[in-house]
């Protein structure tokens, strides 16, 4: 059941704070979820992902956040709406062994999650069985006891048994945490065909930075602020240089060498994303990148390769982080300066 | 790290030696306990008219019954709790069997109608006991305790010290049946049931980890621990069938209704896994819950009254015996096995009435558990 102005807004968040006693876990947040979208929402621990997701799955009682919360058109702060909520919503945990039965058998455990949702048996198993084909759980599987099938598998059951009742958003938790490289872009790949086959809104709390590549919008937390919240690609091209980047690898990288190669004025960013490689952002990118290589070849420093990219999401993050660290820097050395003034003066 | 789990760690090194020290109080109470008397009711046949054969003359003579109630007040391990003069209560030994069913009295001492005419005339006395056999164990404290009624009445009395007791004994198993099987299962009945029932049950909230996602669904706690409880109600049923078939199959002799007897079991059992679950709703941990079972079944057992009587303990300790399950459980499932009791008594309520309560907390606890994903 949908309020009528929640038809295209799935998640609604305006100035959201939620504090715990004294620590101010959450402040003044706001984004909207509209349908359809894949949103995700990034920071690393702390920075109150988990917090969020609490306050917009009912786990967090309304005495300790304030702000504007609605979820599918409904608000969490009365309790009445929250079985409505519930079963409005889907929810992929991090550990499958908080959403799954191991000792019994996929379709088994359709079955205890689709009876809290009153659903009917032989539509709930015609619509596991649909979910199990899209998400590529092997069919000898669906009578076998979970703890039989592998990571990858319990992972994508996982993500039916969120989606059995068809929720209007699905919120996950670090779906693609403790699971290794290869699986990680197959996780997000599934999440994206799911997406675009049931047109499901998929809400994601995550410090893997890659899920970016499936998300329609992405936020950047820190100690429970929003920095940004826009598409990764149009955060990516905020940066300077519109998010061109040039790679280069120099012979016997270090710190010397990257505070010389700073010298070379249109520079604004330079982060060395490897041992010799290094990732310049500078103004006016197409004109400057010749003059740049010239500079460094003139330093007398040996250039071994070098190559023109768009940023990563990844990039834009940690540059994010890292001017966000820096003008709380500046703001504390100001208090401190401010503070030893007075203390002359007295 | 050890301060990471303050709970475990006051139940791995404060119950043991506190269930030692309890063991210890158990021991020097049976061994200092004052003797407790065994409560008895004495019914008097005895008349004090003597027929003369040669002239069938009628003639009054002294009446000993008087005397032997003295004695019997006088020993210290009889306790005297009625005396009925068939002359004047016909139903006298009616009244004193409903009293030994009820386990209010555990012997009856029946006082032949020519008690007086045989000690009279210098014969040796004569006098019959019906004694509770249905605890084998306490077959010879009883008699042993009659004899010490008559010792004193010899000797208060100067009779000639020839007297003999006919024992009969009351609830007793038949020679057909096997006598160690049926004593044995008595014994074990109620600690299995309870027991069982615990161990099912102690880790249903602890352990399952979807619980806190099913949270997440529109289902309530509520309704998540009355499934819990219907689930493994039923698992109870179906033990309590396949219990009390096997035991009928390997000749268990029951005095009273079998349904009784299925029912104490099921109120026990029941109580048992309310226990288990107000563990497991008050545990954080599994190894928590663990040890709590530990803990309160020791407890459970030491204070059932089964190895020491509990109006033997010290009041502390009767008064937590009186809340425990278990020391309405051995007492109400001997009963109908052995006395043909019914099940509706002062113990298959308390049983009831524990287990609501423990049902009550537990859907508290259950309410106010934290669960996060």
């Amino acid at each position: 059941m949908l309020s009528k102005n929640s038809e295209n807004v799935m998640v609604e968040v305006k100035n959201l704070n939620v504090k715990f006693d004294q620590n101010h876990i959450v402040r003044n947040v706001s984004f909207n979820v509209n349908k359809g979208e894949i949103i995700g929402m990034f920071g690393i621990s702390g920075a109150g992902k988990t917090t969020i997701i609490r306050v917009l799955t009912c786990q967090i009682e309304q005495k300790y956040w304030n702000g504007i919360v609605n979820v599918t058109g409904l608000s969490p702060n009365k309790k009445r709406n929250h079985g409505i909520i519930l079963s409005n919503i889907g929810y992929v945990p991090q550990l499958e062994e908080l959403n799954l039965y191991f000792e019994l058998s996929p379709l088994a455990n359709v079955d205890i999650f689709t009876s809290t949702y009153g659903m009917d048996k032989q539509k709930a198993k015609e619509v596991a069985k649909n979910l199990f084909t899209i998400l590529d759980i092997p069919e000898d599987t669906w009578d076998k006891h979970v703890k039989q099938m592998s990571g990858g598998e319990k992972k994508r059951l996982s993500m039916a048994i969120g989606l059995i009742h068809n929720p209007n958003v699905l919120f996950l938790d670090e779906p693609t945490t403790g699971v290794d490289a290869s699986k990680r872009y197959e996780i997000l790949s599934y999440l994206k065909k799911l997406n675009q086959k049931l047109q499901t809104t998929m809400f994601i709390i995550t410090h893997d930075l890659e899920a970016a590549l499936i998300c329609d919008k992405a936020a950047i937390l820190r100690e429970g602020k929003m920095l940004s919240f826009d598409s990764p690609k149009k955060l990516i091209g905020s940066l300077p240089s519109n998010g061109m980047i040039a790679r280069i690898t120099i012979d016997n990288l270090n710190q010397q060498v990257i505070n010389t190669i700073q010298q070379f004025s249109p520079i604004q960013e330079i982060l060395r994303v490897g041992n010799e490689v290094m990732e310049i952002m500078m103004d006016d990118f197409e004109v400057n990148l010749p003059k740049l290589i010239q500079f460094i070849v003139n330093e007398g420093f040996k250039v071994t390769a070098m190559s023109r990219d768009v940023a990563t999401f990844r990039r834009f993050f940690q540059i994010r982080i890292k001017e966000e660290e820096q003008k709380e820097k500046d703001q504390n050395s100001l208090i401190v300066e401010n503070e030893g003034g007075d203390n002359e003066k007295t | 790290m050890l301060w990471t789990d303050k709970f475990n760690i006051f139940i791995a090194l404060v119950v043991p030696p506190l269930v030692v020290a309890l063991l210890g109080v158990m021991g020097s109470i049976s061994s200092k306990a004052p003797i407790i008397p065994i409560n008895c009711v004495v019914v008097s046949y005895d008349s004090n008219a003597f027929i003369e054969e040669n002239n069938f003359t009628e003639s009054r003579i002294d009446n000993y019954h008087g005397p032997y109630l003295a004695a019997v007040n006088k020993s210290e391990l009889l306790n005297l709790v009625h005396f009925y003069n068939i002359t004047t209560d016909l139903y006298g030994m009616e009244l004193a069997r409903e009293l030994l069913i009820a386990k209010e009295i555990e012997i009856i001492i029946a006082i032949p109608v020519d008690f007086s005419e045989l000690l009279t005339w210098d014969y040796p006395g004569l006098i019959d006991c019906i004694i509770d056999s249905s605890d084998p164990q306490k077959i010879q404290e009883n008699i042993n305790a009659v004899f010490d009624s008559i010792k004193i009445f010899v000797r208060d009395n100067n009779l000639t010290p020839q007297f003999e007791l006919s024992g009969f004994e009351e609830f007793s198993i038949p020679e057909n049946y096997n006598a160690k099987f049926n004593n044995s299962i008595v014994m074990t009945l109620s600690f299995m049931v309870i027991g069982v029932g615990m161990v099912l049950t102690i880790l249903v909230i602890v352990h399952e980890k979807p619980i806190a996602r099913l949270l997440l669904t529109p289902i309530k706690r509520n309704e998540i621990l009355l499934a819990k409880y219907i689930t493994y109600t039923l698992i109870l049923l179906i033990q309590n069938i396949s219990l009390v078939a096997t035991a009928l199959s390997f000749g268990l002799y029951i005095v009273g209704s079998v349904f009784d007897l299925f029912l104490a079991l099921f109120v026990l059992g029941f109580a048992g896994l309310s226990l288990g679950i107000f563990i497991s709703s008050s545990s954080k941990t599994k190894t928590e819950a663990n040890q709590l079972f530990f803990a309160i079944f020791l407890v459970l057992v030491l204070l059932s009254g089964i190895f020491v009587p509990i109006n033997a303990m010290p009041i502390y300790l009767q008064v937590i015996a009186y809340i425990l399950p278990l020391s309405h459980g051995d007492p109400l499932i001997n009963g109908i096995i052995t006395k043909g009791k019914s099940v509706f008594g002062f113990d298959f309520y308390v049983l009831l009435l524990v287990s609501i309560i423990l049902v009550v907390i537990s859907f508290i606890l259950f309410k106010r558990r934290k669960y996060e994903v």
